[in-house]
């Protein structure tokens, strides 16, 4: 019998080119893909939005997220997807599926979306004016600041978008999508940006 | 047009889908033939101001219940539909 082994493999692992891209000179977007990490969606059941976030309360020590935001504990962020529902992204193994099971126990489903997504960080000077060609939320800094959310599209493609701690002093932007559209979605930042100039590179941390 | 979905503020129509009428309401199980007909089949076309059901696919993935008005495409209210949002509606 043959021996198997798997070679997990970022869904961009392909399609990103590290170094530089379109314009010379200055590069106006930075595009930093983050590989292995662990992301859970959490969901009430139905009556048990309550208890989910008591639950949350408790493991994390703050409130998970009720409106569109992105919480930042510690060792890991918690990012709002919809109604009674939000994102655990965590490194290291702190806060997977397995860890999470017992907190959440009839009050959550849980599941693992770790290999089900690619995140991209997204800064640089020309960072809002190239996610503007994408996207039709309003990124201005008064209206989206810092841990803003928005569970929205981009080129036809459901992302979670938000705003992490600033970098350098400037904005950095969060973005989740479906491994499978990722690679799609990945072109169409980069025919946006090239005119802009841009830096890739993937990192092993979150931002 | 834009739509203010409840949970994620106003957004672009790309990011909803349209599901059609939101008033026919599932007869009862003895509720006879002629009833149930009705409710799958037989819709108002309606000019002026009518209740509909949207889905925010592109966004929080929650069904809403629209009030437009089909001639101006004038929305008046926006509500999570029954059942959507888990515990922001009773039903």
């Amino acid at each position: 019998m043959a021996d198997f082994s798997w070679e997990v493999r970022s869904p961009l692992d392909r399609a990103l080119v590290a170094g530089s891209y379109g314009a010379q000179g200055d590069a106006g977007v930075s595009l930093t893909e983050i590989r292995n990490f662990d992301l859970v969606q959490v969901m009430a059941r139905r009556g048990k939005a309550g208890e989910m976030a008591k639950a949350a309360q408790a493991r994390f020590g703050i409130a998970a997220p009720e409106t569109p935001k992105a919480v930042d504990i510690a060792d890991a962020t918690m990012i709002w997807s919809g109604p009674d529902q939000f994102l655990v992204l965590s490194k290291g193994g702190k806060h997977t599926i397995e860890a999470l099971a017992p907190v959440f126990v009839g009050s959550a489903s849980l599941s693992d979306q770790s290999h089900a997504r690619a995140l991209i960080g997204i800064s640089g000077e020309k960072a809002r004016a190239m996610l503007a060609k994408l996207s039709s939320i309003d990124l201005h800094p008064d209206v989206f600041g810092v841990g803003a959310a928005a569970a929205t599209s981009m080129d036809h493609t459901s992302v979670t978008l938000w705003r992490g701690g600033d970098h350098d002093g400037q904005a950095v932007f969060n973005l989740l999508v479906f491994a499978t559209f990722a690679e799609s979605l990945w072109h169409t930042i980069l025919d946006s940006a090239a005119e802009y100039g841009v830096t890739i590179g993937h990192s092993e941390e979150l931002a | 047009m834009r739509i203010i979905c409840p949970f994620c503020g106003e957004r672009e129509l790309g990011e909803f889908t349209y599901l059609g009428d939101a008033k026919p309401q599932r007869p009862a199980a003895d509720a006879g033939e002629d009833a149930v007909y009705d409710y799958v089949y037989l819709r108002d076309n309606i000019a002026g101001v009518m209740s509909e059901h949207w889905y925010h696919g592109g966004g929080c993935r929650t069904w809403l219940k629209v009030t437009r008005n089909t001639l101006t495409h004038e929305i008046s209210a926006v509500e999570p539909a029954a059942g959507a949002g888990a515990a922001k509606v009773g039903a």
